[in-house]
């Protein structure tokens, strides 16, 4: 279950469209398994009073994510996160390949060879995991 | 809509707005950005007629509004308080009950406990933050389509900012067209619809701020800046 945690101190970049950030807080959410299957998430309202964004924004989100099949909305009830387990499991493995995919671009630029990324890696996400 | 048409404003031989055209829509927050001393308080002052115009046409939902037909229209909220000092809180919302036909008591007493505001206290008590939260307590009990705000979050603390920028969410603005007036946008950036920069006495960007996002990946800031560097 989300807490109300989940929605508030989200912190925007003002350079990109306010609607996406939030499309991508939930797929996080989704993705980190604290919104489920099913799971009722808030009116736009609501939401946009949370995040404290226009509630136009918080409207074309949630048509976003309608679109992308992450939610639905059945006439004028509450929306809930899709039960499609295929689309579910889609949104975790989408997430971490387009931060993979950012990560291996900004590295390339400093052509570092791949073992040596690889030692990199594996010594950096321990220390971070520690911390 | 709120349509202005090559509105143009002189204070003596000061030319202060050179021929100003914009229109602020229902269901939309629009904020006029402009250096202190723009005339961005003087377009809302035109807007209620408060102030006369040189030229140019003030059009409300398609004609020219005055008095009772404007008040029942568009709601303002002045950039502070101009009631007395020594009258109670009460007594000036019974004042605004008696002169608003669009008044909606229930709506008054729901947003005085959503400030946490004491009908009993006094105007000249109030902090500043505190009179700032009265003064949109006035202004947006009034059921109007439109509401007017000169400088809503300027000079009060951070609590007062975020408690006022919660309004802006809730559905006391539900379906309502807003225009507010800043000279900085801070952390109101993520609730604003639209943004137009006032310069030289006319409206050099008017701007979706989504679509600036989207389209150019700047931030509303970052314009500001393009606008304003000296």
């Amino acid at each position: 279950m989300a807490g109300l945690g989940d929605f508030e101190n989200v912190v925007f970049d003002p350079r990109v469209p306010v609607y996406l950030q939030v499309v991508r807080h939930f797929k996080e959410l989704i993705a980190t398994g604290r919104l489920r299957s099913g799971e009722v998430i808030p009116s736009r309202r609501e939401l946009a009073a949370m995040l404290n964004i226009n509630p136009n924004t918080a409207q074309r989100a949630y048509k976003e994510m309608e679109e992308q099949k992450l939610i639905v909305t059945e006439g004028n009830k509450e929306s809930r996160i899709t039960t499609d387990e295929q689309v579910l499991r889609s949104v975790r493995s989408e997430l971490i390949e387009s931060e993979v995919e950012a990560f291996v671009r900004a590295v390339r630029k400093i052509d570092v060879p791949l073992e040596e990324l690889i030692d990199l890696l594996q010594r950096k996400y321990k220390e971070l995991a520690g911390g | 809509m709120i349509e202005l048409i090559d509105v143009r404003k002189r204070y003596r031989l000061r030319q202060v707005l050179k021929g100003v055209s914009f229109t602020v829509r229902k269901g939309q927050i629009t904020c006029l950005i402009g250096v202190n001393g723009s005339g961005k308080s003087t377009i809302l002052k035109a807007i209620m007629r408060l102030v006369p115009i040189q030229e140019g046409q003030i059009l409300i939902d398609g004609k020219g509004r005055s008095g009772a037909d404007l008040y029942e229209k568009v709601a303002f909220i002045p950039d502070r308080l101009t009631m007395p000092p020594g009258m109670k809180l009460s007594d000036a919302i019974r004042f605004m009950q008696d002169y608003h036909r669009r008044w909606n008591e229930a709506r008054s007493r729901e947003l005085m406990a959503f400030f946490r505001l004491d009908a009993s206290e006094r105007i000249g008590n109030l902090s500043k933050g505190m009179a700032a939260k009265f003064n949109l307590v006035l202004g947006l009990a009034q059921e109007t389509d439109y509401v007017l705000m000169d400088e809503p979050f300027a000079g009060i603390d951070m609590f007062s900012r975020e408690q006022i920028s919660k309004v802006f969410t809730s559905d006391l603005m539900e379906g309502r067209g807003v225009l507010l007036t800043t000279h900085e946008i801070g952390e109101m950036e993520p609730l604003l619809d639209r943004a137009l920069f006032l310069r030289d006495g006319v409206i050099v960007r008017d701007i979706d701020c989504e679509r600036l996002r989207d389209e150019m990946g700047k931030s509303v800031i970052d314009v500001m800046r393009e606008v304003y560097a000296p």
